[in-house]
C-alpha cells in the first residue's frame, strides 16, 4: 500500500515525535519551577539555566568523582535533591531578600541573577573544563515494538518528570506549605495577616524551582551533554515556554513544553539544530504579539 | 547632575586619556588597552542611557555592537564600500535593528522586555554562524579575517601608526560620549526620566511613550553600530565568540562600577575596568568568575558605583 520511501520517512517522523516528547516533558518540569517562582515572588531568576547545569555537574561528580556505585539514578537523585533545595535557598537568603527592600528590586534582581549566572558558568569551566560531560543512561536498552525502535533512556525520561510534575501538583494543593505558597501568590498581603511567614515562603518557592531545574538536567544531560556555556540558552528556552504556556498558568505550561519539544525536535529534523532557537525566538515574538497572556495565562 | 559637572568629569576623563599617548606612545599593547577603554565607553554608555535612563531593561546591547561590527565588515569586504561609509551604514543598520527590537518591546514588561533582548543575544550567534550568516558574507565559523582599516585621505589608520589611531578613536569616543551627554540634558532625556519614573502621569502630559522609547533604541544602536563598525576595522578580525558573556559581563561590571543611571559614570566605569581587567590577567581563567562574582556584589553592595559616591548629598535630584 505504502512505498518503501514512505514507511521509512514514517519511521523517522515517529523517531522526531518520540525525541520531541522527552525532551518536552523536560522542558514542562522547567516551565512549572519558572512560573511558579515568578509567579509567587516575582523575582526573575536569570541563574535559571545554571542550575540545570548545576543537576547536571552534580550527578556527573556522584558518579565519576566519587564512583557511586550502588543504587543507580535513584541514589543520585536522594542526595542531589536535598543538595539543591539547599543552595536554592541559601542563595535566596544570601542575595535576593537583602534587595526585596529597595526600590525598583525587582530589576536589581534581574542584574544579580545575571551575574550569578556569569559566575556560575565561567566557575563551571574552571573546575570542570570546557569539554562538555556526559551522564550514563538510566537504563540502558531499547524497546521494539514492531519495527518501531523506542530507547528505554526516551521513556524513563518521560516518565520521570511527568511523575515529578505530578508530585508537585499534589504538594501545591495538599500539603501545608504548598498551601501557604498559594496563598502567598494569591494575596501577600491577607497571608502576611493570617500568619504565614513570606520571606521563608519566598526563599522556599525559589528552592522548590531550584530542584525542579536541577531534576530537569540530570534528567537531560543523559541526552544531551552538559556543556558549561549552555546556561543562557537553556533560560531562555524555559522562558519562552512559561511565556508561551502562559504565566502561572501549570496546565498551559505543560502543554506549551510538549508543543515546543516538537517543534524544536521538527525544525532540527528539517533545518538542522542550529535554527531550533531562532525558531523559538521567532515563536515567542509571535506569542508576544498575537496573545500576550499565552496560551492558558488569566489575562490582564 | 548638572550639565556643567558632566562636562568637567568628561573633559577631565578623556583629557587623561589624551595626555598618556606621550608617556606610553610606543609601547603597542598599552595603546591596544587604551583603544579598547575608549571603544567600551560608549557602548556602556549607551547602554546606561538605556537602563539608567529610560529604564527599558534591554540585554541586547553587546548584540547590537557585533551586528554593527559585522555591518560595517562584510560591506567593505564584500561589497568593498569604502570603511568610513560602511560604518556610517552600519551605524543606520543597527539603528533599524534597534527599531526592529524595540517595537515588540514597547508594550511588554521589565522581565519581558529582558528577555526578548536577551534572545536576540542568544539567536544572533547561531544565525552568525550558520548558513544564513553565511550567505550574507559572515564567514560562518571562521568570523571576518581581513577587514580593511579606515582610511581617510590617503592615510591608513591601522595598528600599525598606533597613535594617529588612538587620536581617531579618542576624537570618536568623545563625539558620542558628547552627543549622549546633550542628549539627556536636552527635552528627550528629561521625557525618557519621565516615563522611567511614571508611564502613565508621563503620557497624561503629553510625552509619546511610543515616539519616546523607540527613540531611545534608534539612538543608542545607532552610537553602538558606530562603535561596533569601527572597532571591526581597527582590530581586523571579527568573530561570533564576542557574543560568548565574557564581554557581555565585562560591559556590565562596568556600568555598575560606574552607577547605573549616573550617566558620566559608566565612561569613567570602563576605563577603569579595563584597567582592573588587565591587573587580573595574572588570574586566567578565574578572571571571569572574579567578573560575575563583581556584578553580584557591585548590586548588593554598591548599588550606585563610583559616581555614587560623588553625589551622596544630591542622589536623589539627577536631574
Amino acid at each position: 500500500m505504502f512505498s518503501e520511501d514512505t514507511i521509512l520517512l514514517l519511521y523517522e517522523i515517529t523517531d522526531v515525535i518520540i525525541a520531541g516528547l522527552s525532551t518536552g516533558s523536560v522542558y514542562a518540569l522547567m516551565a512549572v519551577g519558572m512560573t511558579l517562582v515568578y509567579g509567587v515572588t516575582k523575582a526573575f531568576n536569570f541563574a535559571y539555566g545554571e542550575f540545570f547545569n548545576m543537576g547536571g555537574y552534580f550527578a556527573w561528580i556522584l558518579i565519576f568523582g566519587l564512583g557511586l556505585q550502588f543504587g543507580g539514578y535513584l541514589m543520585i537523585l536522594v542526595i542531589v535533591m536535598p543538595l539543591m533545595f539547599v543552595v536554592g535557598y541559601g542563595l535566596e537568603k544570601l542575595l535576593v531578600a537583602p534587595l526585596r527592600k529597595r526600590q525598583d528590586w525587582e530589576n536589581k534582581v534581574m542584574m544579580l541573577t545575571l551575574g550569578l549566572s556569569l559566575f556560575l558558568s565561567s566557575l563551571y569551566m574552571v573546575v570542570f573544563g570546557v569539554s562538555m560531560k556526559s551522564l550514563p543512561p538510566i537504563l540502558d536498552g531499547t524497546l521494539e515494538v514492531g519495527q518501531l525502535v523506542f530507547a528505554h533512556q526516551d521513556i524513563m525520561i518521560f516518565i520521570m518528570s511527568l511523575g515529578g510534575i505530578l508530585l508537585f501538583g499534589w504538594m501545591l494543593n495538599n500539603t501545608r506549605i504548598g498551601m501557604a505558597v498559594q496563598a502567598v501568590a494569591q494575596n501577600p498581603e491577607g497571608a502576611k495577616i493570617v500568619g504565614i511567614p513570606q520571606a521563608r515562603i519566598f526563599a522556599a518557592t525559589f528552592a522548590i524551582s531550584t530542584v525542579m531545574v536541577g531534576f530537569g538536567g540530570i534528567l537531560l544531560s543523559q541526552k544531551w551533554f552538559i556543556n558549561p556555556n549552555s546556561g543562557g540558552i537553556i533560560m531562555v528556552k524555559a522562558w519562552v515556554v512559561t511565556a508561551f504556556g502562559g504565566m502561572g498558568s501549570i496546565r498551559g505550561g505543560l502543554y506549551a513544553a510538549f508543543i515546543i519539544g516538537m517543534l524544536e525536535a521538527f525544525v532540527g529534523w528539517l533545518f538542522g539544530m542550529s535554527y531550533g532557537i531562532i525558531a523559538l525566538f521567532i515563536l515567542l515574538l509571535a506569542t508576544l504579539v498575537l496573545r500576550p497572556q499565552g496560551l492558558m495565562g488569566k489575562g490582564e | 547632575m548638572r550639565l556643567k559637572h558632566m562636562a568637567i568629569i568628561i573633559g577631565v576623563c578623556y583629557g587623561i586619556m589624551a595626555i598618556l599617548p606621550i608617556f606610553v606612545g610606543d609601547v603597542r599593547f598599552i595603546m591596544n588597552i587604551l583603544i579598547m577603554c575608549l571603544i567600551w565607553a560608549v557602548v556602556a554608555s549607551c547602554w546606561d542611557v538605556m537602563m539608567g535612563f529610560a529604564g527599558i531593561f534591554s540585554f541586547g546591547q553587546v548584540a547590537f555592537f557585533v551586528m554593527g561590527a559585522y555591518c560595517s565588515g562584510i560591506l567593505a569586504i564584500n561589497h568593498h564600500v569604502t570603511p568610513v561609509l560602511s560604518i556610517l551604514i552600519a551605524g543606520l543598520f543597527t539603528a533599524g535593528m534597534g527599531v526592529l527590537v524595540g517595537l515588540p518591546c514597547l508594550k511588554l514588561a521589565g522581565p519581558y522586555v529582558a528577555l526578548v533582548t536577551f534572545g536576540v543575544h542568544m539567536a544572533l550567534q547561531p544565525t552568525l554562524r550558520g548558513e544564513i550568516g553565511i550567505a550574507l558574507g559572515s564567514g560562518g565559523s571562521v568570523g571576518l579575517l581581513t577587514i580593511p582599516p579606515i582610511s581617510m585621505f590617503g592615510y591608513t589608520f591601522s595598528s600599525a601608526n598606533i597613535v594617529p589611531t588612538f587620536y581617531l578613536t579618542l576624537l570618536v569616543s568623545l563625539t558620542c560620549a558628547l552627543i549622549i551627554m546633550f542628549m539627556i540634558k536636552s527635552y528627550w532625556g528629561v521625557a525618557f526620566l519621565a516615563l522611567k519614573d511614571s508611564q502613565d502621569f508621563a503620557m497624561s502630559l503629553g510625552i509619546s511613550a511610543f515616539k519616546y522609547k523607540l527613540m531611545v533604541f534608534a539612538l543608542t544602536s545607532f552610537l553602538t553600530g558606530i562603535i561596533g563598525g569601527f572597532y571591526g576595522h581597527f582590530y581586523g578580525v571579527l568573530s561570533f565568540r564576542m557574543l560568548d558573556l565574557d564581554l557581555f559581563s565585562i560591559l556590565m561590571v562596568m556600568m555598575l562600577v560606574g552607577g547605573l543611571g549616573h550617566f558620566p559614570g559608566a565612561i569613567l566605569g570602563s576605563f577603569l575596568v579595563v584597567a582592573g581587567s588587565e591587573l587580573m590577567a595574572p588570574l586566567g581563567a578565574y578572571r571571569a568568575v572574579a567578573m560575575g562574582a563583581l556584578v553580584v556584589i557591585l548590586v548588593l553592595a554598591l548599588p550606585d558605583g563610583v559616581m555614587g559616591f560623588f553625589l551622596k548629598r544630591s542622589a536623589n535630584k539627577i536631574v
